[in-house]
């Protein structure tokens, strides 16, 4: 099984083909196949993510669930070609419409350019010693290549744009003088600076109070149907992706185990992982439901099972599930389950 | 800002307070002026004299209040040696100490500046690896010993500085390297650190994914959240110099500053010029951190108005 190379024409039946836009390799924007990135720890080397296979295309907002650990956010700044020390990419690639990110020259053209993220904690992802201003104005000049008065009538239209009342008077304040609605909103203004094509949002609504999470998720959503934005949505929160995401994949540790369209996936969860999942989500529209966890610990990376990752934990682990990990395969037409028990259309 | 500056400097006159009233102590209470300024087979007769001369025949309390008065209006007591005020010799020797500190931190910031950015910038690689290997040989050899290169090196051999002293400008280099080197190993390392610390700070990491390169978001971004540690570990590197190398280096390079005339005043058995050195050398200190203060809340306003 060989993984989406860049295909000038649609490929028939490649792995990486999934439900949604990204079916139409034309259409794809960014294409990771294969992708594993590796931290040496005492015990041996974690996978931080393990043979990842994604697919966004152009116009979309996909979503990435699963647990803190499960390599999320490692995948985020993978994506950018970024991998914070000690990790490394131990193998498969990274392609932004056919370009390889991995190429450190390619990468730092594109960041922020064509692709930019946005990330968990805006109390501390701005420079805290730049204005807003001073942080807008070097990225219109460095990466956008604006000069003179289109800069600062460019810095105003961010703002504004982003729902900031006196867009004028924000570009004297410093990151410390804003709310955390307000900062990430300005977080969003800085990612969009350069018009990207795909915003790559890491947890973007974690540690705000639950009102400004719903009014920074709908800005997102808005801005990325008005731009024209794709949205890699990356967080744990199923809300978050019922609310925001075309399409889902849910990952557990550095895998996808089940990837389809997102009402599918609320409606019939196929993976057992998102089926806990699911039932560990309150639900105020049903009443007939017990409120359940998912039994066992969350994976300690470092000793990873020889089979599914999944399996310790696992309510229907059967005998082939601890020998070899599942392969992400297609079980209907725009799903895609990494289980044996699965691997069948259910009837 | 200016309630704080007051308290800051208050807090700042109370250390010298202490400090000053610890070294009273010791000359005073601990050890006996009068005996240690005499030969040691001097007649107890010849020691009650000197005491009677020195008013140290008065209660203690009389003695400090005339010492504490002394430090405010700025009379440091008569040298025994030089027999003139401690005061007027501490005058003529500070400017040469004040220089060869200036000097020594110059040549620490020059070094360790770039030698720690660099470090950082290609962390875990070759050019990390050898400015490690640099700093630590500065931080381990005694500046002494360094100096004894230096002179033997670029003043004997080469002849292009003078051995000793301080006649024209060249001579200030020779003394400054080698105070300043064993800092700067230290500053490059404390640099390097704070810089890779930094860089995994969520808005340098956000920096470099808007695709600013790693030199950029060190020098633009990364380094003026480090410059407050920089001020304050510059500002230790240079009460370490005030209270301890200065006073080796100027020895080895006969450098006419407080530091030797301290030495010197040991050397004399002279107790009154060596408690005045002691505290001309411990008001730089506390003065250098009030400096350090002051700076840090200018550079970030995040340091809080305590």
């Amino acid at each position: 099984m060989t993984a989406a190379a860049p295909a000038p024409t649609p490929a028939p039946e490649t792995v990486a083909a999934s439900a949604g836009p990204a079916d139409d390799a034309s259409n794809r924007l960014l294409e990771i196949a294969d992708l594993t990135v590796g931290f040496p720890t005492r015990d041996g080397t974690v996978h931080g993510v393990d043979r990842l296979t994604l697919n966004v295309g152009s116009h979309e907002r996909l979503g990435v669930v699963g647990e803190s650990g499960s390599g999320k956010s490692v995948m985020g700044l993978a994506i950018l070609g970024m991998v914070l020390p000690p990790g490394r990419f131990m193998g498969g690639s990274v392609r932004w419409k056919g370009q390889n990110m991995l190429d450190p020259a390619v990468a730092e053209r594109v960041r922020g350019r064509e692709v930019a993220m946005i990330f968990q904690d805006p109390m501390v992802s701005l420079n805290p010693l730049k204005t807003v201003g001073a942080q807008l104005r070097e990225l219109l000049r460095r990466r956008a290549g604006l000069r003179g008065r289109a800069v600062r009538a460019r810095c105003i239209e961010l703002l504004d744009m982003v729902g900031i009342a006196n867009p004028a008077e924000r570009l004297r304040a410093y990151a410390f003088e804003l709310s955390g609605g307000m900062r990430q909103r300005v977080m969003i203004a800085t990612a969009l600076a350069c018009n990207p094509e795909l915003l790559i949002a890491d947890e973007p609504t974690t540690g705000l109070d639950v009102t400004i999470q719903d009014q920074v998720l709908t800005l997102l959503h808005d801005l990325s149907t008005e731009l024209g934005v794709s949205v890699l949505m990356i967080t744990h929160d199923l809300g978050v992706v019922a609310q925001f995401c075309d399409r889902v994949q849910v990952m557990y540790a550095g895998r996808i185990v089940e990837r389809a369209p997102i009402a599918d996936v609320f409606a019939e969860p196929q993976h057992p992982y998102s089926l806990g999942l699911l039932r560990s989500v309150p639900r105020v529209d049903r009443d007939d439901e017990e409120l359940e966890g998912i039994p066992g610990e969350p994976l300690d990376r470092a000793r990873l099972p020889s089979g599914c990752a999944f399996e310790p934990r696992c309510p229907e682990s059967g005998d082939r599930c601890g020998q070899a990990p599942p392969d992400l395969a297609k079980i209907t037409d725009r799903r895609w389950v990494a289980c044996f028990n699965r691997s069948a259309p259910p009837s | 800002m200016l309630r704080w500056l007051i308290r800051r400097v208050i807090a700042a006159a109370l250390v010298v307070f202490v400090v000053t009233s610890l070294v009273f102590v010791l000359t005073h209470v601990f050890t006996d002026p009068a005996a240690v300024s005499l030969p040691l087979e001097a007649s107890e007769e010849l020691r009650e004299a000197r005491r009677e001369q020195l008013g140290l025949k008065r209660p203690l309390i009389e003695q400090y209040g005339e010492f504490a008065f002394g430090l405010v209006t700025g009379d440091l007591g008569e040298s025994f040696w030089q027999q003139r005020p401690a005061s007027e010799i501490v005058r003529e020797r500070l400017p040469a100490t004040l220089k060869l500190v200036g000097g020594s931190v110059v040549v620490t910031v020059i070094l360790a500046v770039p030698l720690g950015m660099l470090a950082a910038w290609r962390e875990r690689k070759f050019p990390d690896h050898a400015v490690l290997g640099f700093s630590m040989a500065f931080i381990s050899a005694p500046p002494f010993w360094i100096g004894y290169l230096l002179i033997i090196v670029f003043a004997v051999q080469l002849d292009w500085v003078p051995t000793f002293g301080s006649r024209g400008w060249t001579s200030i280099i020779l003394p400054s390297v080698a105070v300043g080197l064993a800092s700067a190993g230290r500053l490059a390392q404390m640099i390097r650190r704070a810089i890779v610390e930094e860089l995994r700070q969520p808005y340098a990491v956000t920096a470099q994914s808007r695709g600013f390169s790693r030199s950029y978001t060190i020098t633009h971004h990364v380094f003026r959240n480090v410059a407050s540690n920089f001020v304050t570990f510059t500002g230790w590197e240079m009460t370490r110099m005030f209270t301890g190398y200065t006073v080796v280096i100027e020895v080895v390079f006969s450098w006419p500053g407080v530091g030797l005339m301290a030495f010197n005043a040991i050397e004399q058995k002279d107790l009154i010029l060596l408690q005045a050195g002691v505290v001309v050398l411990a008001g730089l200190v506390v003065f250098t951190n009030l400096a350090i203060d002051v700076l840090r809340r200018t550079i970030d306003p995040r340091v809080e108005l305590r």
